[in-house]
């Protein structure tokens, strides 16, 4: 039973009529700390975005720009992308794209990874896009999340590595043939020795004419081996990881000692046909110096044959920033069909006629360059010309060559 | 003095004050109202008035009319789940008694929960009720004024008298065109019952100065116009009645009532009765009952009756008693406690009840059953 009222009840000095003002004091209380607990994660949330070191864009299902992160503007340095569509902004393109892996992403409902490559700065590079839904609570895609990041880097090391696994593949097959060519023509050129010391004992014996069809033979035989034998030397050399004699050198004059070598040779040219610039500040690299003087004599051989009467070749020699020395050697000669690049250090990859070359001289190039744990780069435009870029690691003090990736071995 | 505390909503009052119900809500944060009236005021068009002024504040409401004289617990619950249902945000009721009383359970029971049993007694309402603005459309009950709720628990037979300063209205509108369209003796009847509000109120032991003022105003309004507003229904004397009721029932919510409304309850809750037709029964017998103990009070309500003084506080305070006798008797209203109650048998049970209801607190002299009793047989 409840208990029964009193007077002091009915006059009620200590009962008000209840309001909700104490109750939204309490709410708005409650409210403020949430609104800051959701202003602090909304900062970390935001510090993880900023975080993120690809390109982050948000789209809306029309293709349009909503948002972008700050790598993007680091990226594209395209002001106020939003509201854009994301074609016009990469493309300037008024349609979508063929394959959009936006357009895909927001038809399957999944997400979409695609690879793609946009001028950026006036170059290509190459991009890795992952388009994936943001849904709403039904599930229905309401806007694309696009993460594009830039592989280019990846690409190119990617390529290097095929580069240099298919040069070391192709070395120890062309080794290995040369290493059996080897006994079979020593043989010949050894016997072919033997016949041309005993010709002079039937010289009395045969007549005139036949005894000089023999010793005419005889030689063309010794010099024809004579060249085999210089190819399979040089054809050896991939297989060895030799580490030659290495020493300081100084590339300006490696470059001006293969001029001079060959001022016999180009008196047959223009004279203004080579120009030299050479950097006079250029720091030695560590190296075996007639392999280094092999190697701009081939770039300079291939560049005189690429060359026609009235063009130009310039070696240049430039100390960049970092650990790297390089020489240059550019012509304005007939350039490389794009399709060529990819093979173009391979042994025995030639584009000249037969008999004017084996296709080796590059080869030779890309390993010694290789084994000096350097880099060799081409650019080249068909029609216009060709650089040649050596790339060689600075001398560090104590004196052994630098990122060599097998020293000695 | 001990003390004393005095609250009232605020109220609005004169001729077509109804117009400003739309404005009001919006004002106390309505978007969606829940309106109690009941069918007579529907056909009187006086419903449709007060929605036209929602609708003028683009205002959604809900309406509610399943509510009878003396309105029920199981009414007040049904009440409830339609006003949490539709989401209603403020209460509006529009009526007599019955339908602000409603109203006024079913914002506890919507806001508080459970059962409108649970809130019986004084002071049993914890959180905050709904913004309420109500409407009387008689000059009597005065439920648009004050703290009181009176609902019958129907199980029990009993008058449920749920008390709480959070029962007070935030805005009370009073418009006495409204009363215009009232029958004879719903008019009688409620002024009868703001008549006996303000007597007992101003004998009872809690008035303060602050109430009796009120009380005394109340008789004299009553006295001096009923007959007219009955006959004439002039809008003058109908004001003057709304008048009359708002103020006594400015000063019943503060000081209490007495064993008239006591015994009133019991009546309702066992025999459904018209409320305002109990007091001119036992009223007199009340106050024959209590003039003992306050002599000079019931001298100062027989001079407002009498227009005069007699020759002593006593002969004054009788004449009074006398002259609200007459007055009722005028009206031609029952006066005799067996044309309510049929069988006599039935007046200990009666009295048992009553003995136990909150309004028998502030009494002027205190009343047993026996006592109780005693009053009934007088009334007989
Ligand atoms: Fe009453």
């Amino acid at each position: 039973m409840k208990s029964k009222p009193t007077l002091d009840d009915l006059i009620g000095v200590e009962h008000s009529k209840l309001g909700y003002y104490r109750e939204l004091q309490q709410k708005v209380a409650e409210v403020e700390i949430s609104n800051l607990e959701l202003a602090r994660r909304q900062r970390q949330i935001q510090a993880i975005l900023d975080g993120i070191t690809d390109v982050m864009m948000v789209l809306s299902l029309n293709l349009k720009i909503v948002s972008v992160n700050h790598v993007f503007q680091d990226v594209f340095r395209v002001p106020e992308p939003e509201g854009k569509f994301c074609h016009e902004v990469f493309r300037s393109a008024p349609q979508p794209c063929s394959s959009c892996p936006v357009i895909t992403s927001r038809e399957s409902n999944r997400v979409c990874r695609h690879l793609a490559i946009y001028p950026v700065d006036g170059q290509n590079r190459h991009f890795e896009i992952t388009a994936s839904p943001l849904r709403n609570p039904d599930g229905k895609p309401c806007l694309i999340l696009l993460l594009m990041r830039d592989v280019t880097l990846e690409k190119e090391l990617q390529a290097k590595y095929y580069q240099s696994q298919r040069m070391a593949t192709i070395g120890v097959l062309a080794a290995g043939v040369a290493h059996e060519i080897n006994n079979p023509l020593t043989a010949i050129s050894g016997f072919a020795e033997g016949l041309k010391r005993r010709l002079p004992r039937i010289e009395k014996t045969i007549d005139q004419e036949l005894m000089d069809d023999f010793s005419e033979y005889l030689g063309i035989i010794l010099k024809e081996c004579q060249r085999c034998q210089e190819i399979v030397q040089s054809l050896l050399t991939f297989g060895r990881q030799t580490c030659p004699e290495s020493s300081p050198v100084n590339l300006n004059n490696l470059v001006n000692d293969t001029l001079k070598l060959l001022q016999n040779q180009l008196k047959q040219y223009r004279k203004d046909l080579i120009q030299v610039e050479l950097d006079e500040s250029l720091p030695p690299v560590q190296g075996n110096e007639s392999q280094l003087k092999q190697v701009v004599l081939d770039l300079l051989f291939n560049a005189l044959d690429a060359t026609q009467e009235k063009g130009a070749i310039i070696l240049r020699t430039s100390s960049g920033n970092g650990d790297w020395v390089s020489f240059s050697i550019e012509d304005t000669g007939y350039g490389i069909p794009s399709e060529h690049m990819d093979r173009l250090f391979e042994p025995f990859f030639t584009t000249k006629p037969v008999g004017k070359g084996v296709g080796i001289g590059l080869s030779t190039c890309y390993n010694i360059v290789d084994q000096h744990g350097g880099e060799i780069q081409v650019e080249s435009e068909e029609g216009k010309g060709s650089t040649f870029i050596v790339k060689l690691p600075r001398e560090n003090r104590n004196g052994s060559l630098q990122s060599n990736p097998n020293p000695g071995s | 003095m001990e003390l004393r505390k005095f609250s009232i909503p605020e109220i609005i009052f004169g001729r077509g004050s109804l117009r400003y119900v739309g404005r009001c809500a919006r004002r106390i944060g309505a978007e969606k109202v829940f309106l109690v009236s009941d069918p007579g005021l529907e056909q009187a068009g006086w419903v449709d008035r007060l929605t036209e002024t929602l609708e003028e504040e683009k205002l959604r409401w809900v309406y509610f009319n399943d509510v009878v004289s003396n309105p029920r617990d199981l009414q007040i619950e049904k009440g409830a789940a339609v006003y949490r249902r539709e989401r209603a945000d403020v209460v509006i009721a529009l009526g007599g008694g019955s339908p602000m009383d409603a109203a006024k359970g079913i914002a506890v029971v919507a806001s508080n929960g459970g059962q409108i049993r649970d809130y019986e007694g004084a002071n049993r309402i914890q959180r905050p009720l709904p913004p309420m603005v109500f409407i009387p459309s008689t000059a009597g009950s005065g439920s648009d004024i004050t703290q009181f709720a009176i609902i019958t628990d129907v199980r029990r037979k009993v008058k449920m008298s749920i008390i709480s300063r959070t029962l007070v209205p935030n805005i009370s509108i009073i418009d006495p065109l409204v009363l215009q369209t009232k029958t004879r003796k719903l008019i009688i009847a409620a002024a009868i019952d703001a008549m006996s509000h303000a007597i007992e109120s101003y004998v009872s032991n809690i008035a303060s100065p602050f109430t009796e003022l009120l009380s005394l105003q109340a008789i004299g309004l009553i006295v001096k116009h009923l007959h007219t507003a009955v006959e004439t229904r002039s809008l003058d004397s109908l004001e003057q009645l709304s008048s009359a009721s708002t103020v006594a029932g400015m000063a019943f919510s503060n000081a209490g009532l007495g064993a008239d409304h006591a015994l009133a309850h019991s009546l309702g809750g066992m025999f459904d009765t018209l409320h305002g037709l109990v007091h001119p029964v036992l009223l007199p017998a009340v106050m024959r009952f209590n003039l003992p103990e306050c002599i000079e009070k019931m001298a100062d309500i027989g001079r407002v009756l009498l227009g005069r003084r007699l020759g002593s506080s006593e002969a004054t305070a009788l004449g009074g008693i006398e002259k609200f006798e007459e007055f009722c008797e005028s009206l031609e209203v029952g006066v005799h406690l067996k044309e309510i109650v049929r069988d006599k048998s039935e007046l200990p049970n009666l009295c048992k009840m009553a003995v136990n209801d909150a309004c028998l607190l502030t009494n002027p002299r205190k009343a047993t059953c026996e006592d109780l009793l005693q009053i009934c047989e007088g009334a007989w």
